[in-house]
């Protein structure tokens, strides 16, 4: 019994040791991340990122020239309806497609499935997609360019799908001796069973959406649309171009200090929302995954 | 009670995806009827920009013919802004309503994105046959290039009618028939390139406060040059007791082989480019020249000695551009306004309030010609496309170019509103003295958004212009008088070599191959990871004819400058 208690000890301790190597891995490089976007302009250029600064001596200044920024709400407003939008819309198709084909007896689901799927492997290129949204369905200039296209991944479908199929058919079946049609079942029994894949799915759509780049800059023209990450992206390249600076730019911060403070800008509504669902998080995954 | 609530809520939730998507699509489709001027025209809030102002520049001549038929254009103009960081100009632009009322065109300005992604997206535009009326070819490796592609797929329009439309602003913008001839495809004028920004703006610089400290003269030669780096490297120039100092500072900025930054010491051999302009009887590589095998010889030299920044092959521009400042480097190649500008200078006074930039003229070496660099650079290439030609829409082009080159025009989009943006002075030049708010000036940040044109279309770098750009100032710090105009004039007036003509050259297939093993090699010689001796570098010349075919590209560029005039047959 000792010795057992001493081998587990012992495993708890490599573990343990193992994960502290890793968060600290991990914590380096957020850390100086973290130090660069509020190193001084004076001290960077002096040394670069001290690794320990002093509160007194952080500078806010990359993220005053961030935030005040005047398309900075317009773009974070745009960034937050794509988000919201998108993740919702992705769940509401996601949902009802991963509920039907879990249902073993759905005709032809084999062959839906396997459709499906040729979409994962066969990726459709970016001029079929471009003429589809820009020309036959004009959403030039239009958010829903940038929402309907990835609204269903099939990745979060066959995990939801997985997931569904691992809820006990007899509650739905006697639901359905209650007199329940399917959209009642999911509704009403399965919905409520399903939060943690729900969530889980969730935060995938809404990372997606909330780090979407690339479509905006083919699809928007209108700059009144673009997104928080395009704007990022337009600051900081804005900064490479220091010997074309012809203008009295007030210089408050480094370039370092700028990109350090837009990753931590993008990331800061994710790092947020991630400890609220974290608990489904694990759940939603690994339900998904395991077949009885 | 549960259930009505999550009906409430999923009906919420798809009306609100209803609402979000349609709401933000007010920007109009580029055919859609105009509206009549007057009543498109929207209320200057006054929180908005002064260029908001209902008033332009009194005394400019009126553009457009007062008898003209008033009927208005639909021109969409993609273009690449010059400050990514600004937004693009708001609906309710002055510069918007003048062109509607005075040119009868509806302007929509749409800003690409700089680097791959621009270019992405002027090739989806292109394979889905939607390019706009007006457009800039961009293109990361070389727009002329794009240029020839599009014209080959048939999407853009031949423009030599249009120029006769322009004659003011084929005088200012189009007035180098060489480079003009660049978007000369085919027999015919394909598209518009535009003026460079400021060619011949890079140089040469060394610390003169390092070398009055050490006692050492203004070097002239690549040997003395070799002496002041030495120097500068060993004997603790700044006198912090540490040995944290490098004679010669740059980076590799992913061209081909020495890159821009080194390129000043295989011109004190004649040699600063890929392709060696000054041999027209045998044109070629460079390579094949024998006075780069003995600038690489050098180079290496300094390499060995370690007093050059060894981290050159792998740091970027931005970590250059951190060292510097740092006080790490005495003698560096730089934009003028990178090291004198007054958005960038301070970096370096804040640190140094002692230190001391000076300009140095092209090195020389025994090997003859010397030059500081080579110039070739040309400005944006503009085209019009086919769509927008069938649809009648070039003469509106026409006029909308040469607006833009008329007082009028060149003023409100490169300076904004007068009295408000900036002021001219008796001399004629644009200054920001005396107006009434200082943070309206032109060149203030937060009105860089009403100008965003100026580097693509506008300017055209007439004396005036430049003096306006690049004023002179005083340092915060060592309340220093600097004046980037005093390097760029310095720079520009070394002896530069012509490669112009090197906008002609069409990229191999094998492009990317070919430029990694040449850098590959280029970097192992000069690092002295690989030995650097006549046997070695001869085999190196034979790798590239027999395995990367570089002697085809180089028969092939050959007939193409001599079909274009550019190399004697």
């Amino acid at each position: 019994m000792f010795r057992s208690s001493r081998e587990d000890w012992g495993f708890q301790f490599l573990i343990n040791g193992f994960l502290l190597i890793v968060l600290i891995l991990i914590l380096i490089p957020l850390w100086r991340v973290i130090m660069t976007s509020l190193t001084p302009l004076d001290v960077y250029m002096r040394g670069g990122t001290p690794l320990i600064q002093m509160p007194w001596e952080w500078s806010f200044a990359a993220y005053d020239q961030m935030l005040t920024h005047p398309s900075f709400p317009r773009a974070t407003l745009n960034s937050i309806i794509i988000t919201v939008c998108g993740t919702a819309l992705s769940l509401f198709l996601t949902v009802p497609l991963a509920y039907a084909l879990s249902s073993r007896t759905l005709p032809g689901r084999k062959i839906i499935i396997a459709l499906i799927l040729f979409t994962f492997l066969f990726h459709v290129g970016l001029i079929p997609t471009y003429l589809l949204v820009a020309k036959t369905l004009s959403w030039t200039n239009n958010l829903l360019a940038i929402i309907v296209p990835p609204a269903v991944g099939v990745t979060n479908v066959l995990v939801m799908m997985r997931f569904f199929e691992g809820i006990p058919e007899e509650i739905k079946e006697s639901a359905r001796i209650d007199g329940a049609n399917d959209l009642q079942i999911l509704w009403g029994i399965v919905l409520p069973l399903s939060k943690p894949i729900l969530l889980t799915i969730g935060l995938f759509y809404a990372v997606h959406y909330w780090n979407e780049f690339f479509t905006p800059i083919l699809y928007l023209n209108d700059q009144n649309l673009q997104p928080l990450p395009v704007l990022l992206r337009n600051i900081l390249i804005g900064q490479n171009f220091s010997e074309y600076v012809d203008y009295d730019v007030s210089r408050a911060a480094s370039i370092e200090s700028l990109k350090s403070a837009a990753v931590l800008l993008t990331m800061l509504p994710m790092v947020l929302v991630y400890p609220w669902i974290q608990r489904y998080f694990t759940k939603g995954t690994l339900l998904g995954g395991v077949k009885e | 009670m549960r259930k009505p609530i999550q009906i409430a809520l999923l009906l919420i939730v798809l009306t609100l995806i209803a609402t979000a998507c349609a709401a933000p699509t007010p920007a109009p489709a580029p055919t859609q009827p105009p509206a009549p001027a007057p009543t498109k025209a929207p209320v200057a809030e006054p929180t908005k920009a002064p260029v908001a102002a209902p008033t332009i520049a009194p005394t400019q001549p009126p553009a457009a013919k007062p008898t003209e038929v008033p009927k208005v254009v639909d021109i969409e103009l993609w273009a690449q802004a010059t400050s990514t960081q600004a937004p693009a100009p708001p609906d309710d632009w002055v510069g918007y309503k003048t062109i509607r009322e005075k040119l009868n065109i509806n302007l929509k300005y749409v800003i690409i994105p700089t680097g791959a992604d621009g270019e992405t997206k002027i090739n989806a535009a292109a394979a889905a046959n939607a390019l706009p009326d007006f457009f800039q070819a961009v293109s990361t490796t070389n727009a002329r290039n794009k240029l020839i592609d599009l014209n080959k797929q048939g999407l853009i329009a031949p423009v030599d009618d249009l120029l006769k439309l322009m004659p003011n602003r084929v005088k200012t913008h189009y007035n180098d028939p060489s480079s003009l001839a660049l978007a000369k495809l085919d027999g015919k004028q394909m598209g518009f390139v535009e003026a460079p920004n400021l060619p011949k703006r890079e140089g040469l610089v060394i610390r003169k406060d390092w070398l009055d400290k050490l006692g050492l003269k203004m070097p002239t030669t690549i040997d003395e040059l070799f002496i002041v780096a030495k120097a500068f490297t060993e004997k603790d120039p700044d006198g912090n007791g540490k040995n944290d100092t490098y004679g010669l500072g740059g980076f590799f900025d992913g061209t081909w082989g020495q890159g821009n930054r080194f390129a000043f010491f295989f011109g004190a051999y004649g040699v600063p480019d890929l392709w060696d302009w000054d041999n027209t009887a045998n044109f070629g590589l460079s390579v094949r020249n024998p006075n780069f095998y003995r600038a690489l010889v050098e180079f290496r030299k300094w390499n060995e000695a370690k007093v050059i920044d060894p981290d050159w092959a792998t740091i970027n521009r931005d970590e250059f551009r951190i060292r510097w400042p740092q006080g790490r480097y005495g003698i560096m190649w730089e934009d003028f306004c990178a090291l004198a500008c007054v958005a960038n200078y301070p970096k370096f006074d804040n640190n140094f309030p002692t230190g001391e930039w000076v300009s140095l003229p092209a090195m020389k070496s025994n090997s003859g010609k010397s030059y500081l660099n080579n110039y070739g650079s040309v400005g944006a290439f503009f085209a019009v496309s086919k769509k927008a030609a069938d649809a009648g829409k070039g003469p509106a082009i026409a006029k909308l170019l040469e607006w833009f080159a008329s007082p009028e025009g060149y003023y409100l989009m490169g300076f904004g509103v007068e009295g408000v943006n900036y002021k001219v002075d008796k001399n004629g030049a644009v200054t920001t003295d005396g107006l009434a708010d200082a943070t309206k000036a032109w060149n203030h940040e937060s009105m860089a958004r009403f100008t965003q044109m100026r580097n693509q279309l506008i300017y055209d770098n007439n004396p005036n212009e430049v003096l306006a750009r690049y004023p002179d100032f005083v340092t915060d710090k060592s309340k220093k008088p600097m004046s980037p105009m005093a390097f760029y004039k310095f720079f520009s007036g070394q002896p530069w070599q012509d490669s112009t003509a090197g906008n002609l050259i069409v990229n191999p297939a094998n492009r990317a191959d070919l430029q990694r093993f040449y850098n590959e090699n280029f970097q192992a010689f000069a690092l002295g990871t690989k030995p650097l001796t006549e046997a070695s570098w001869a085999e190196f010349l034979k790798a590239l004819d027999d395995r990367l075919n570089a002697a085809k590209w180089e028969t092939d560029t050959r007939k193409i400058l001599q079909d274009a005039g550019a190399l004697k047959k």
